[in-house]
């Protein structure tokens, strides 16, 4: 062993405690607020959700004051008024969701970020549980702020024809739902954006499982049809916000919850075994 | 407790597919010096850093940093800093962001942030996004991640690829006091004439396999043309580095023209 004269100089800058997962959701929240889509994303969900919500239960509401609606329609603006505020919203401000949830981990693919996060969270898992506990934060918060906009507005909007409240049957439940079925969705695209590594091809897929998918699946003649199509997570997300139990749904507002939970639990678990697994 | 070799690699081999990248690759990496990893394209340098970094898991062998290996250092920036390919990071975040999200992971404190953006001359340049950073500003925001923990350990994968002659010689000072100030060091590089004036070690490698693993002056002593080797003065001897690997890596070229 050669005798140095050099006085080593390198690790004087200490951490000033030992890192844990909160460390790493102060990384990851970083991340999440240096990004301008992140916003953009989150801007999207609101103009949309706000806007298709707030803009759709106006236009009910008149046709109805003006007696333009069949007698379906009629029946279902009475008693689920609440699944009218709600529910165009959860669908179109899903879009946003589901590019936020995408670009979080595809960009680190596609720029390489990858590399710096993993060299610093080594063990993986960790890390994407901060992604992912910063993502579905961040989302449920804005969700259930636009999901109580949405009520008020609405019922504001409605008073003349039909009575809401937060007593109303359901109202709770669809209020909340929204807030959570928004989380859910956008922690499966992040889940889709770790499994394929690549933005776009996560986008089209989510796109495609939420839009197209679940009306192929219905064309499936019969109650084998129904069933199929209203498990798929855009579908059975739709069912909490239901006031009555929609009788032509295949599943109860808890269950469709529930098979959105399921949904999100294992694209989550393929995507950690993917990131553990996989070279970076 | 530090044990005396910073890197180690034991029996590393990788293959993908059929195709074997490297194979029992056995060395160490010591600190206080400059480690020169010079092979052709294709040799497999990427590869291994890879695998002392814990990118990629290896079919046979061991990497060991600090005696452990990468998955089990528990604040491993202050153990390695490594750069790898050149502008990996999001274009539209800042340096600054860059650097502070790495650091918040490892618990360091933020002033560090400033402090890297500083040793690697980036002050001007840290508010701006990163995609507007020329090929040298990012390199040198890889550096400062890479110095961010202070690591005892300094990897960096062809550093002065498209760099300017003054980045040239900034990136070789800044590699041999990264050196004198107790760190390992283990660069690679295909730039006969930089590594000949900055490496002290050489680990030589061609198809996967470890050609050579000596002192720069040995490795030149070794396999230049032993008349020429007598007719060149000592200050001049560097400059046979090029020549000396040629004839040492004739034969494992992986791409060359036929």
């Amino acid at each position: 062993m050669t005798t140095t004269t050099t006085v080593a100089r390198f690790n004087t800058t200490r951490p000033t405690h030992d890192p844990g997962f909160t460390d790493l959701l102060r990384s990851e929240w970083t991340k999440f607020r240096t990004l301008r889509s992140s916003w953009w994303s989150l801007g999207t969900m609101l103009v949309l959700s706000l806007g298709m919500s707030i803009t759709l239960t106006a236009v009910f509401s008149a046709q109805y004051h003006d007696n333009k609606l069949d007698a379906g329609n009629r029946l279902q603006f009475q008693n689920d008024t609440i699944g009218l505020f709600l529910q165009p919203g959860s669908s179109f401000g899903q879009l946003g969701c589901i590019v936020l949830g995408v670009l979080l981990i595809a960009s680190e693919f596609s720029t390489g970020m990858i590399r710096a996060t993993v060299l610093a969270a080594p063990r993986r898992t960790p890390v994407l549980a901060a992604k992912a506990a910063v993502l579905a934060g961040v989302v449920f918060v804005l969700a259930e702020a636009i999901a109580w906009i949405c009520f008020f507005a609405g019922s504001a909007i409605v008073r003349n024809n039909v009575t809401v409240t937060l007593s109303t049957p359901g109202s709770l439940r669809a209020i909340i739902g929204f807030g959570l079925v928004m989380a859910m969705t956008a922690l499966i695209a992040l889940a889709l954006g770790a499994l394929l590594r690549h933005t776009a091809a996560a986008i089209a897929i989510a796109l495609g499982w939420n839009l197209v998918v679940p009306g192929l699946l219905g064309l499936i003649p019969g109650s084998l049809g129904r069933h199929l199509s209203d498990a798929m997570p855009s579908r059975a997300g739709q069912l909490i916000m239901d006031r009555t139990e929609d009788v032509s749904a295949a599943y109860s507002q808890w269950t469709g919850l529930g098979i959105v939970a399921l949904w999100t639990v294992v694209l989550l678990a393929l995507a950690v075994w993917s990131i553990k697994k996989r070279d970076v | 407790m530090t044990s005396t070799y910073a890197i180690e690699a034991q029996g590393l081999t990788k293959r993908y597919g059929r195709r074997t990248a490297v194979e029992g690759l056995s060395f160490a990496v010591l600190p206080g010096k400059v480690t020169g990893f010079l092979g052709p394209n294709g040799a497999g340098k990427s590869t291994t850093m890879r695998l002392l970094l814990g990118l990629e898991r290896p079919n046979a062998g061991r990497a060991l940093i600090n005696g452990r290996p990468y998955a089990s250092l528990r604040i491993p920036l202050t153990h390695v800093g490594a750069l790898l390919e050149a502008k990996s990071f999001h274009k539209g975040r800042t340096a600054r962001s860059h650097l502070l999200c790495l650091a918040q992971s490892q618990a360091l404190p933020a002033r560090r942030v400033d402090e890297v953006i500083d040793l690697v001359g980036l002050h001007e340049a840290a508010g701006r996004r990163a995609g507007t950073y020329s090929l040298g500003m990012a390199q040198r925001l890889g550096i400062a991640a890479a110095l961010l923990g202070d690591p005892r350990i300094v990897l960096l994968d062809e550093p002065v690829n498209g760099l300017d002659p003054e980045g040239v010689l900034w990136i070789r000072n800044l590699m041999k006091r990264l050196a004198a100030e107790g760190r390992a060091v283990l660069v690679s590089s295909h730039l006969m004439n930089e590594m000949a004036v900055t490496a002290d070690h050489l680990l030589v490698i061609g198809r996967g396999r470890l050609l050579a693993d000596c002192s720069t002056g040995e490795f030149i002593r070794r396999h230049t043309d032993p008349a020429i080797y007598a007719a060149t003065p000592d200050v001049a001897k560097p400059a046979l580095l090029e020549e000396a690997f040629m004839r040492l890596t004739a034969n494992a070229v992986e791409y060359s023209a036929r």
